[in-house]
């Protein structure tokens, strides 16, 4: 058994905080090893020191059996390993494979060889199965190709090892499988691939080996077949917590939120969404499913009032909302968790009481005669941090040195705590550790029971699966199905995410307005 | 405690380093920066008259500063407060000389004319920013070019004495601003100033209006999406930022000239906003600071007298500091922190 990479007892500090303690890590050559954890425990930061972006305070990195220092990436690829970030780096003005040999471009007589691009780019999409069309502009791809050519482009530096950060975050679910096809084909071919991840369906479908890290330390390297999924997770969190779907009362109450036909522009001014219509009833959760940017952010600020409808009604319990401001908005029980948490959901600066207050800054008891009550203030705070269970020093500490859990939840505790009566829930729990998902999870049900009319937009299945009544899906600004959330199949949902509707006609992403 | 220092601690360094600066630039003059600066404290606080001359020079930098620190806190940049000023101290001096009233009601309306001067004098930048986010930097320098033309063309062409300097009347006794000591011009204006900034400090700590602003100036999208109107609250900050601004105006002319002249004040309000930078945005910081420019200011007059540097050298510190602070705004602000909307200036 040979190893391509081994890492030996690596640790690695950021002035008091241990991102890394002592962890090691043996990747078989010819395997696909996946490394899964909690946000936070320390994946991103041990592959950074792989691959020469990070220097390791102590321990040692053995490439091919050779021990190795890379100070730079550059060192890193030019001993085989290659990586694929989270965020893509590419030009979208530039070809696909203009931006594969972008820094390496191949010149013939001083000027780029335009054509040995093309030709050595397409060789490379066929031998590894990665489709492309090398002529085309990366600026008008969508997220899934950008990816490949992410890949190609470490290929074409000559990796044999290729790490991977959370790559199926931005991917369909047919996606997903195309990528595991495609890494499944470089191991055949002897490549080694390290899998970075926090879902544990893919780990467990697609790796040979799992590494799992817990707050900077490996807690345990096996082979999967020799793991389930509930082993994973109690190895993540350290105890068991359930995805299950969550049981509940069938929904009673009356339509509050009510949606019909409604458009709207996006940044760029094209169509975001086309013709929304449903309706959300007291103590029902629907939710919005969909990868991201086919609308669902759009619908949230349009009903939050942040952003204006072009056409279409909104209504609550028969009143209507569209055109009024979000201070209207809020003042008729519209309570909004937003998507982007850190943009829009804190001032991460201010302290945690003071991120409490936006919204209900003017009302009595918050304030009296436009003079904040302290006094009424520090108490809320003290109650809301209990009750949503916060981990903060204190209700002075600035939001900012909170955890991105702990940090949704100052969110969450604003937004529930008043008298909304209908709540606009957007990715409740993305970058948020799974014992936090498991509380956030547990409010919005709690939610649900007394009555709340809960909209749910998440691009996670899984959570859609556990929490929603009904789930819509949404594709490029269109609703494609609405199926019950207790009888559905995370295959069928992955269609209509794909833009297959339920006959099974694909629906064509229109790029005009 | 350093955690509650830290904020100010660059600002320290700032001087810090403007100050060396400072000495090596007298270096060359072949004079002794020890000298120097032994003479500014000595021209500034020496005797009881030099103090109430560095008071003098604080107040309109203290009424200015506070002008900035108001558009500051909302994240917004008012540097037009030298025009505001220009206007502010036209329309007082106008109330001054034009009607006769009782005293106490003369110096208020002369105040109160002067602040909505300068509060018209903002009225179209602020405008333009809140309807279509024109650059407020931008509009407000513009503005005070014409302020500062437009009032000398009144002085000079419509209300000039005959045969006299260029100058309006002076104005009736009834408009003066009482003076603190007998001995010195340094007036009531002074006590406008610090009033005002606890005021306004109290008014963004305290209230929920001033939390509104904050959070505007902290984070604009989390604002917005509170139910904040952000572009009303744009208008009318700006608003009362140049009515304090076009107060300055008035303090100085119903308080020190009692009457208007061209070149009626020497860069006022741009050390103003100088000073409301320097303390962070803090209104309270902020008297230190106006106090700290007052007496570089007053205590220039002796140096000339008394070395063989300039009273440049004063301006020289002066743009060193602004360089200084400027850095380290822009060093403070590294990328790592742009991902959100960043406080740009705490209290």
């Amino acid at each position: 058994m040979t190893l391509a990479v081994e890492l030996r007892s690596i640790t690695k500090r950021f002035g008091s905080f241990v991102a890394n303690e002592a962890v090691s890590l043996a990747v078989r050559r010819g395997s696909i090893h996946a490394i899964i954890g909690e946000n936070g425990a320390g994946k991103t930061t041990l592959m950074n020191v792989l691959f020469g972006l990070l220097q390791p305070d102590e321990g040692e990195i053995l490439i091919d059996g050779q021990p190795t220092q890379f100070a730079n990436p550059a060192a890193a690829i030019a001993a085989g390993i290659g990586m694929v970030h989270q965020h893509f780096k590419l030009v979208p003005s530039l070809t696909v494979a203009e931006n594969v040999f972008l820094g390496m471009e191949i010149v013939k007589g001083g000027l780029i060889d335009h054509a040995a691009q093309i030709e050595r780019t397409a060789e490379l999409s066929r031998r590894f199965g990665l489709k492309v069309d090398p002529t085309e502009r990366v600026g008008l791809l969508s997220v899934g190709i950008e990816q490949r050519i992410e890949i190609l482009k470490v290929l074409a530096r000559g990796a044999r090892t290729i790490i991977l950060d959370e790559p199926t975050a931005v991917l369909t679910p047919q996606e997903s499988r195309d990528l595991f096809e495609t890494l499944r084909g470089f191991v055949a071919q002897g490549m080694t691939v390290l899998f970075i991840s926090h879902h544990l369906e893919e780990v467990m479908e697609v790796s040979d080996t799992v590494t799992v890290l817990r707050h900077g330390r490996e807690v345990a390297t096996k082979p999967t077949s020799e793991l389930t999924k509930s082993d994973l997770v109690q190895m993540m969190v350290g105890r068991l917590v359930s995805f299950d779907r969550r049981p509940r009362p069938p929904v009673a109450g009356a339509p509050v939120l009510a949606v019909d036909d409604l458009w709207a522009r996006d940044d760029r001014g094209l169509h975001a969404l086309r013709g929304v219509s449903f309706d959300v009833r007291a103590g029902e959760i629907v939710g919005i499913a969909g990868v991201a940017g086919n609308g669902q952010t759009e619908l949230a600020e349009v009903l939050s009032g942040l952003r204006p409808a072009t056409h279409g009604a909104v209504s609550l319990s028969g009143r209507p909302l569209a055109g009024l401001s979000p201070r209207a908005i809020r003042a008729a029980g519209v309570g909004h968790v937003p998507g982007d948490r850190l943009v829009r959901g804190v001032d991460r600066n201010a302290s945690v009481s003071l991120n409490l207050l936006m919204g209900r800054q003017d009302r009595a008891p918050w304030s009296r005669h436009g003079v904040i009550d302290r006094s009424y203030l520090a108490a809320q705070s003290k109650k809301l941090i209990e009750r949503f269970d916060i981990r903060t020093r204190s209700a002075e500490t600035p939001v900012k040195s909170l955890s991105g859990g702990n940090i949704q939840k100052v969110v969450l505790a604003r937004e529930f705590s008043g008298d909304a009566r209908v709540l606009l829930v957007d990715q409740p729990t993305r970058g948020v550790d799974i014992g936090a998902t498991e509380q956030i999870h547990s409010e919005i049900m709690r939610q649900r029971g007394e009555g709340k009319a809960i909209l749910l937009i998440s691009v996670q299945l899984d959570e859609l699966i556990a929490l929603a009544d009904r789930i819509l899906v949404m594709f490029a600004g269109r609703i494609m199905g609405d199926v019950d959330g207790g009888a559905v199949s995370e295959e069928r949902l992955g269609l209509m995410m794909a833009g297959v509707d339920a006959d099974g006609h694909a629906v064509k992403r229109e790029a005009v307005a | 405690m350093i955690d509650r220092l830290s904020p100010y601690l660059g600002q320290m360094i700032a001087i810090g380093i403007a100050l060396a600066l400072g000495a090596v630039v007298i270096l060359t003059v072949n004079e002794s920066p020890w000298k120097v600066f032994v003479t500014l404290l000595d021209g500034a606080f020496g005797n009881p008259e030099r103090i109430a001359g560095t008071l003098l020079q604080t107040t309109p930098i203290l009424v200015c500063g506070i002008a900035a620190c108001i558009s500051l806190r909302g994240g917004l940049f008012n540097i037009g407060i030298e025009g505001q000023l220009f206007v502010g101290g036209f329309a007082a001096t106008w109330v001054g000389f034009s009607f006769a009233m009782p005293h106490a009601l003369h110096v208020l309306v002369g105040l109160g004319f002067a602040a909505l001067m300068g509060m018209a004098w903002i009225a179209i930048p602020a405008f333009f920013r809140a309807r279509y986010n024109t650059n407020e930097v931008v509009s407000t320098i513009l503005a005070n070019y014409v302020a500062v033309l437009a009032t000398s063309y009144l002085t000079i062409n419509v209300f000039k004495r005959a045969g006299g300097a260029p100058d309006t009347p002076p104005i009736l006794e009834s408009a003066y601003l009482p003076q603190i000591f007998s001995y010195s011009r340094a007036n009531w204006g002074l006590f406008i100033g610090i009033a005002l900034a606890v005021g306004v400090w109290l008014f963004f700590t305290r209230t929920a209006r001033g939390y509104a602003v904050t959070e505007m100036g902290a984070n604009p999208k989390f604002a917005e999406y509170g139910g904040i109107d952000i572009k009303k609250q744009t208008f009318v900050l700006l608003l009362v930022s140049g009515a304090v601004g076009g107060l300055a105006g008035g303090i100085e002319s119903l308080g020190v000239h009692h009457r208007f002249m061209e070149g009626f004040a020497p860069g006022f309000g741009f050390d103003g906003v100088i000073a409301a930078l320097l303390a962070n945005g803090n209104p309270i910081g902020t008297i230190g600071t106006a106090l700290f420019f007052g007496a570089l200011r007053s205590g220039s007059l002796l140096l000339e007298v008394d070395t063989t540097a300039s009273r440049e050298i004063i301006t020289v510190i002066q743009a060193l500091i602004i360089l200084a602070v400027s850095a380290q705004i822009v060093i403070r602000r590294r990328p790592s922190d742009s991902s959100a909307g960043e406080r740009r200036w705490k209290f």
